[in-house]
């Protein structure tokens, strides 16, 4: 074997190697789909409370939010503009943690202008199609977990704008810290919690969620209020990440390789071919 | 808006008759009795301490809540639009002052009894202060309540339609279970008429007492509002404005003496004012001028240019009775009243 034989080989390899271990990698980082939020599975794990130390082990998402479309005044008046989520599963609980900042700490509704922060997660009741994403349609509503600071956390049903009704007995439990200007809020509902019109949260691969934050001390409230797109929580059997992302990188990675490989081997029978000659 | 086949008077889409007030101004002496028996009734709960779901101010004058003509709400000129508005602050409605009576009472203290602090602003604050030189100074007052409009702003304002239009007389009612606290009728309302609960979280306001027009008192009989029966000078006609054989409609419709409040803002409201009719000035030496005491320019302010025909009217009707002769509208206006003052049940066989 050549000098330039050996060297030729020895690049391919390495390629070859940089492109499988790059495939194998990076699904759980950055390379997630753009509007896929993790959901990280911890049997063992404390998350009923904003602070808790187990936070720090789950994953976040940096969820873009945006005005509203609405026809109440000043909808476009809105002033948080990013949310940062993380979704875990411990035990029998599924729990959701928001973040966001909020210079201003608005926890009353005690007088005529005094309007709370709130904060809501939004899913399809029926979670295998996507409902409109201003509070779902009338053939296709939505389940609403809707905390305030004021104290109040509601479980809601809507069935488009403007139908938001409320559950008499709630099954999600919401708590929120305010620290540096920063909200933390967890909401936690049994994964088996379903019923009628309650999201099943283990139901499919995909679970669809959009979540939705208000500054009451921007007069926001209603139809007023920082929205995301529809974004999804990967609940199903493969958890840690979308299998056909994997897939496709596998596919992509094989032909890289193929195509190093055929050069390489083109390259080196040319140089050969000139050896030989000389 | 459609016209109903046996009327020529206009009522809101889907309601089949409106109930309607007119208020004599110049029988009003200022009392607050209706004010009392509005809040002994409805707005004596927690959280309604702020509300006077029926107010009494005093003309010209800031108002209740303070500056309120100013705070915005109502429709553009053609109707179309939605006029933004502000919802009042707690200061504007005024807060209940702490007084010293435990000072006076329990601990001996020989200081007048006053409020503690924070005495600065409150419901009728600027009462009787009016405007105008003496000897030419005047005011008078203006009773309020909800409208109960036929195009209410405050209705189209919610997004959730919690407030709505009583199909049978046209009461504007907020429902208590659909309403979520949002305020965009508070805001909305021109009037600022409509007000937040700020215990229950929800929106609150007049309702025409209508319990007591479904006689759902402990005798089943039926009565006008609170605001209209316990009124000591009896200033108000309580009906529907499309009952063509009562008062209102008479001095709505036929003699035009009765005028809403604010018309620009395009509510098209069914509380109807007879205008002040207040003496001439005066000079320095007491000597009657003819000149207004009220200026036209404020009395139109306050309802629209109609106000000019409407108190020319009622002196010529006024002529008329000293001559002798017969008026019905100045019959109208007094106490004997042949149509009668409370015009209730006419529809109820509808």
């Amino acid at each position: 074997m050549t000098n330039r034989r050996a060297r030729a080989l020895l690049v391919a390899a390495l390629v070859g190697a940089l492109v499988v271990s790059a495939t194998v990698a990076v699904p759980s980082a950055d390379a997630r789909p753009a509007h896929e939020i993790p959901v990280s599975t911890m049997p063992e794990a404390d998350l009923s409370t904003p602070s808790a130390p187990d936070w720090s082990r789950v994953p976040a998402a940096d969820v873009p939010l945006a005005s509203a479309p609405s026809g109440v005044p000043n909808a476009g008046d809105t002033s948080i503009d990013r949310v940062h989520v993380q979704a875990a599963r411990s035990g029998e609980q599924f729990h959701v943690r928001l973040q966001w900042s909020d210079p201003t700490r608005n926890v009353t509704a005690g007088s005529p202008r005094a309007f709370p922060d709130a904060a809501a997660i939004q899913f399809p009741v029926d979670t295998s199609s996507r409902p409109p994403i201003a509070m779902g349609g009338r053939d296709n509503r939505v389940n609403v977990w809707y905390w305030a600071g004021n104290g109040a956390t509601q479980e809601l049903l809507a069935g488009g704008a403007g139908s938001t009704t409320t559950f008499q007995s709630p099954t999600v439990d919401a708590n929120a810290t305010y620290t540096n200007g920063t909200w933390t809020v967890v909401y936690t509902r049994d994964v088996t919690g379903a019923s009628e019109n309650r999201t099943t949260l283990d139901d499919d691969d995909r679970l669809d969620v959009a979540v939705a934050v208000w500054n009451g001390g921007n007069g926001e409230r209603a139809g007023r209020k920082a929205v995301s797109e529809w974004h999804y929580f990967p609940t199903g059997e493969g958890a840690e990440g979308a299998p056909y992302q994997t897939l496709l990188w596998t596919v992509a990675g094989v032909a890289i390789v193929a195509v190093i490989g055929v050069t390489a081997f083109g390259v080196l029978r040319t140089h050969g071919g000139d050896g030989g000659g000389s | 808006m459609s016209t109903q086949d046996d009327t020529n008077i206009n009522v809101a889409d889907g309601v089949d008759h409106q109930v309607a007030m007119v208020m004599d101004l110049n029988k009003c002496i200022g009392c607050q009795t209706c004010t009392i028996a509005c809040k002994d009734l409805w707005t004596e709960g927690g959280g309604t301490d702020y509300m006077y779901w029926n107010n009494v101010e005093t003309k010209p004058g800031e108002g209740y809540p303070r500056g309120w003509e100013e705070s915005g709400g109502g429709w553009t000129d053609d109707g179309s639009e939605r006029v933004a508005g502000e919802i009042p602050s707690r200061e504007d409605y005024g807060r209940p002052w702490e007084f010293n009576h435990s000072e006076i009472m329990y601990e001996g203290s020989d200081e007048p009894l006053r409020p503690r602090e924070g005495a600065e602003w409150g419901p009728n604050w600027d009462e009787d202060q009016g405007a105008g030189e003496y000897p030419n100074s005047y005011y008078f007052y203006l009773p309020r309540i909800c409208n109960h409009c036929t195009h209410p702003s405050c209705v189209e304002a919610c997004p959730r339609q919690a407030l709505y239009k009583r199909e049978e007389d046209g009461i504007v009612l907020v429902d208590q279970e659909r309403c979520r606290g949002y305020r965009y009728c508070v805001e909305g309302c021109p009037y600022k008429k409509v007000y937040y609960n700020t215990v229950s979280k929800k929106s609150e306001k007049c309702i025409f007492c209508y319990p007591r027009l479904e006689g759902e008192g402990p005798d089943g009989e039926t009565y006008a509002p609170a605001c209209a029966e316990e009124c000591p000078p009896q200033l108000r006609l309580v009906g529907f404005l499309d009952d063509e054989d009562g008062p209102i409609y008479k001095l709505v419709e036929e003699y035009e003496v009765a005028l809403p409040l604010h018309p620009e803002f395009r509510t098209q409201p069914n509380v109807y004012y007879i205008p002040p009719y207040a003496p001439g000035q005066h000079t320095e030496d007491g000597e009657s001028v003819d000149v207004d005491r009220i200026p036209r320019g404020y009395l139109r302010e306050l309802f629209g240019d109609g106000v000019d025909q409407a108190l020319n009217t009622i002196e010529r009707e006024r002529q008329r009775a000293r001559q002798g002769d017969d008026s019905e509208l100045m019959e109208l206006l007094q106490h004997k009243n042949p149509a009668k003052q409370y015009r209730l049940g006419v529809f109820d066989d509808d």
